[in-house]
C-alpha cells in the first residue's frame, strides 16, 4: 500500500513539474501588464513536441541520442528521491541528499557532453557557461543542503525535513541563513535571472536554453520536461527544508502548497524587476551564496545562537 | 579632397554612376557640394587613408560598379557575399581565436545579417559583418522613373526610417528642381521627422532593456512605442506614415481641433515616458549593465565618421538640424551629450535626452494647424541634387541625378549605412554575451543599408 502511495505521489510531481514554469510565465506576463499565457501552455508545447520526430544534426552520434533520456530519468531518480509532504518511502534509491546532488550533476554532465557530440557552437558556449557555473552552483547546493542536515545530523532527506519542521527551527540563525542561500539555488538550478534568462532568444547570451538549440521532438520535449522537473524538485525542497510547515501530513501538504506557489510568485517577481547580471559576476553572487551557507554552518557548529 | 577636409568639410558620402562615373559628397554647415570624375578604365585613387567614412563606400563601388581603388588593401566584398572566408574576413590567428558564427537567420523577428565574431573563450577580439542580404536593387530600379514615382523606392528602403528617406529625397529632388519648400511644407515635414524620431527612440531604449532581460522596462518602452504609432496612425493614416511625403507638395493637413488633440496627447505621452524613464534609473540591475560597456572613444567615432545619436554620445557634436534650411529647425540647439563616454550607457541616455527635444518640438509645431503646402521656385533646376535629413539614427543624405526630368541616379546613404561600421568597432574587447546589447544601443537597421 504505501509502494503504491509513494509512487502515486511520485506520479503527481512528474505530472505537476510543467505547471510551475507555466505559472511563473503567467504572473510575470500579468505583472509586465500583458495577457501572458495559460499555466497550462508548458503541457500544450509538451503535447506538440511529443508528436513531432525527432532531428539530429549530420554527425552527432550516441551521445547525443542518450542525452535526453538520460537527463530525464536523472530528473525522475531525483524526484523518487526527494519525499513529498513528509511521506517518505523508500523506491529504491532512498532518501539520501549528497545522491540526489549526484543525480542532478549527471542530468546536467550529459547535457553538457551532449552540446560537444553537436559541436553547435551555441550549444556549446551555453554548455560551457553551464559547466562553469556550475563549479560554483553545487558547491552552493551541497554546503545549503549541508546546512539543513546539521541539526538533523543525517543527509537523510525525510529526517532533514522533520528537523525543519515547525518552529524551533527558526529560533537558529543557521536555518535563516540557510534560507537565503537557498534563494540563490532556486535561482541558479531553475535558470533564472539574475542568472539566466529564460525567455531570450538571444543565442549568444543563453545558458541552459544553449545545449537545447539542437534537439527537436520528443527529444525536446523530454529535455523540457526534466529543466521543470527541476523546477519542481528545487521549490519542493525549498517549501519542505526552508519555509515553515507543520510535520503532520495533511497540514504538510496543504504548507507545501502554498510555500511552492509563493515561490513561483517569488520568482515572477525578481524576473520582472531584475536584468540579467554580467556573465562574469554570477560566480561572484554564488560565491556569496556559499559565504552565507559556510556562517550558517559556521554559527550552529560553534553553538552560536 | 585633402584641401577640402583641411578646409573644414565633411565627407557625407559617395557613389558610383551607372556609366562608371565617381562622386564624392561633401559638406559645410547646410551647403553641400559634389565633387566628380570620370576615372578611365574605371580605376582611381582610393580616398579611405584620408576619410575612413568611405571605405564602405568604395566597397559597395567595387562590388555594384566594378570600380577600383588603388591604395584600398585589401578590397574586402561587402554586398557581394563570395564563398571563400578570406575574401570578406578580417583575418585573426593565434593560440585558442576561434570564429563563432550567428545568422543570418536568427531566433527572433530580426531581420538578416550575418555576424562572425573571432574570440578568444568568450571575448570578441574582432566581428565582421555580413549584411545586403535583403539587397533589393532598389537605386537601380528608380532610375528612368520620374521623380514622383521614384518617391516610392526610397520610401520603402525602410519602414521605421520611412520619413526621413522619403524627407531626404524629396529635399534632393527639390534642390535639384531648384524649389524652395514654403513655410508650411517645413513645419509639415519637421512634424513628421520628429513624430518618427520620437517612436523610435521610445522603441531604441525598450530595446536596451529587452538587451539584458530587463523585462519591466522592456515592456514599458514597447507600449509607450505602441502609443506613439498609434497617433501616428490616428493623425496621418498610417502607423510608419507611409505616404504622407510628397516631392514639391504636401498635402497633409490638420484641423486646430485635430493638432491640439494631437499636441494633448503627446504631452501625457511625454509625461509617461518622463515617469518610465526615470524608473529606469532606479533599476539597480540593469544600470549595472551598461556602464564602460561597448565603448566607442571620440576618435574613433570621428574617424568611421559615425552620425547621429551615437556619434553625440562619444562627444562628437553634429547634428544636421543644427543646418537644416529646408525644415522648421530655427534655433534648434543639439542636445549636449551628459556623459561623452560613447558607451551603451551613454547612448541610452543620449537617446532620452533628445526625445525631450523633440517633446519641445513637437509640441510648438501642433500649436498651429497643419495645411496644404506647396514649393516655389527659387533658382535654375539643375541636374544634380542633394537633401539631407536628421534621421532618429543620425544623418541621412539622399542624392539624385536628373536628366530631362528622369531620375538617372538614385542614392541614398542612411544612418544606418554610416553607423554599422562602429557597431563592429564598438564591439572589440567585449564579451560575446554583451554583443546584442551593444548591438541594440546602437539599434542600426539592417533593411536600410540594404537598400
Amino acid at each position: 500500500m504505501n509502494a503504491l502511495l509513494a509512487t502515486v505521489l511520485q506520479l503527481v510531481g512528474v505530472a505537476l513539474a510543467p505547471l510551475l514554469p507555466g505559472t511563473i510565465q503567467t504572473l510575470k506576463a500579468r505583472l509586465q501588464g500583458r495577457r501572458g499565457p495559460s499555466p497550462l501552455q508548458p503541457y500544450r508545447t509538451l503535447r506538440r513536441l511529443w508528436s513531432k520526430s525527432s532531428v539530429a544534426p549530420d554527425g552527432a552520434g550516441v551521445i547525443y541520442r542518450m542525452a535526453p533520456p538520460l537527463v530525464a530519468a536523472c530528473a525522475l531518480v531525483a524526484i523518487a528521491i526527494v519525499p513529498l509532504a513528509g511521506f517518505s518511502y523508500d523506491l529504491g534509491v532512498g532518501h539520501d541528499v549528497l545522491a540526489l546532488i549526484g543525480v542532478l550533476a549527471l542530468g546536467r554532465f550529459a547535457l553538457a557532453v551532449s552540446a560537444w557530440d553537436t559541436g553547435n557552437g551555441f550549444s556549446l558556449m551555453g554548455a560551457a557557461r553551464d559547466v562553469m557555473l556550475a563549479v560554483f552552483a553545487e558547491a552552493l547546493l551541497a554546503l545549503t543542503f549541508l546546512v539543513a542536515a546539521l541539526p538533523a545530523h543525517s543527509t537523510d532527506l525525510g529526517r532533514m525535513i522533520s528537523a525543519a519542521a515547525g518552529v524551533h527551527p527558526w529560533q537558529q540563525i543557521a536555518h535563516w541563513c540557510g534560507a537565503a542561500a537557498f534563494i540563490l539555488v532556486v535561482l541558479v538550478e531553475t535558470g533564472r535571472q539574475p542568472i539566466d534568462n529564460p525567455d531570450t532568444h538571444l543565442e549568444l547570451t543563453m545558458i541552459h536554453e544553449g545545449p537545447l538549440l539542437e534537439y527537436a521532438g520528443r527529444d525536446l520535449a523530454l529535455l523540457q520536461w526534466s529543466a521543470q522537473a527541476r523546477h519542481w524538485l528545487v521549490l519542493l525542497l525549498g517549501a519542505e527544508l526552508f519555509l515553515p510547515h507543520p510535520l503532520a501530513f495533511p497540514g504538510a501538504l496543504g504548507a507545501l502548497a502554498l510555500g511552492i506557489v509563493a515561490q513561483c510568485f517569488g520568482l515572477a517577481v525578481i524576473e520582472t524587476a531584475q536584468a540579467k547580471m554580467r556573465t562574469l559576476r554570477a560566480p561572484a553572487l554564488l560565491g556569496l551564496g556559499c559565504l552565507v551557507a559556510l556562517a550558517g554552518v559556521g554559527t550552529f557548529v560553534t553553538g552560536v545562537a | 579632397m585633402a584641401d577640402a577636409l583641411d578646409g573644414g568639410e565633411r565627407f557625407a558620402g559617395a557613389w558610383a554612376t551607372s556609366t562608371g562615373g565617381w562622386r564624392i559628397a561633401l559638406t559645410r554647415g547646410s551647403d553641400a557640394r559634389v565633387l566628380a570624375c570620370q576615372p578611365a578604365d574605371r580605376r582611381l585613387d582610393t580616398v579611405v587613408d584620408m576619410v575612413g567614412a568611405a571605405v564602405w563606400d568604395e566597397r559597395e563601388a567595387h562590388d555594384l560598379y566594378g570600380l577600383e581603388f588603388t591604395g584600398h588593401e585589401p578590397m574586402r566584398a561587402l554586398i557581394k557575399h563570395p564563398a571563400q572566408p578570406e575574401a570578406w574576413l578580417t583575418p585573426v590567428t593565434g593560440p585558442g581565436v576561434h570564429q563563432v558564427a550567428v545568422g543570418p537567420i536568427h531566433a527572433g523577428v530580426i531581420e538578416s545579417g550575418h555576424f562572425r565574431f573571432h574570440c578568444v573563450g568568450d571575448r570578441i577580439l574582432a566581428l565582421d559583418t555580413r549584411l545586403f542580404y535583403k539587397h533589393r536593387g532598389l537605386e537601380r530600379a528608380a532610375e528612368g522613373l520620374g521623380p514622383d514615382q521614384a518617391l516610392a523606392y526610397a520610401a520603402r528602403a525602410c519602414a521605421a526610417c520611412a520619413v526621413a528617406n522619403s524627407v531626404a529625397y524629396a529635399h534632393a529632388v527639390e534642390d535639384a528642381l531648384g524649389l524652395e519648400p514654403s513655410m508650411q511644407l517645413r513645419r509639415q515635414r519637421t512634424v513628421l521627422v520628429e513624430l518618427e524620431r520620437a517612436y523610435n527612440h521610445l522603441n531604441d531604449i525598450g530595446a536596451v532593456c529587452a538587451g539584458v532581460g530587463y523585462a519591466a522596462g522592456s515592456m514599458a518602452f514597447s507600449a509607450l512605442k505602441d502609443r506613439a504609432q498609434e497617433l501616428c496612425s490616428q493623425a496621418f493614416g498610417h502607423r510608419f506614415m507611409f505616404g504622407t511625403v510628397a516631392v514639391g507638395s504636401g498635402a497633409l493637413t490638420l484641423d486646430a481641433g485635430a493638432a491640439d488633440a494631437l499636441r494633448q496627447r503627446l504631452r501625457e505621452l511625454r509625461a509617461d515616458a518622463g515617469a518610465a524613464w526615470r524608473d529606469l534609473q532606479f533599476a539597480a540591475s540593469l544600470q549595472a549593465r551598461l556602464e564602460g560597456v561597448g565603448v566607442l572613444e571620440h576618435d574613433r567615432a570621428i574617424q568611421f565618421g559615425v552620425v547621429g545619436p551615437a556619434a553625440r554620445a562619444s562627444g562628437v557634436l553634429g547634428d544636421v538640424r543644427t543646418a537644416s534650411p529646408r525644415l522648421a529647425y530655427e534655433g534648434f540647439t543639439p542636445a549636449i551629450a551628459p556623459r561623452g563616454s560613447g558607451d551603451v550607457a551613454s547612448r541610452l541616455q543620449m537617446r532620452a535626452v533628445e526625445l525631450e527635444t523633440t517633446w519641445e518640438m513637437l509640441d510648438e509645431l501642433l500649436a498651429a494647424p497643419l495645411v496644404a503646402a506647396y514649393t516655389s521656385q527659387r533658382e535654375r533646376a539643375s541636374s544634380l541634387g542633394i537633401g539631407r535629413v536628421e534621421s532618429s539614427r543620425g544623418e541621412t543624405v539622399c542624392m539624385v541625378e536628373l536628366d530631362a526630368g528622369l531620375i538617372t541616379r538614385l542614392h541614398l546613404r542612411t544612418a544606418s549605412y554610416a553607423n554599422w561600421p562602429a557597431v563592429a568597432a564598438a564591439s572589440a574587447g567585449n564579451l560575446l554575451p554583451d554583443f546584442p546589447l551593444i548591438n541594440k544601443s546602437f539599434e542600426l537597421c539592417y533593411a536600410c543599408a540594404d537598400r
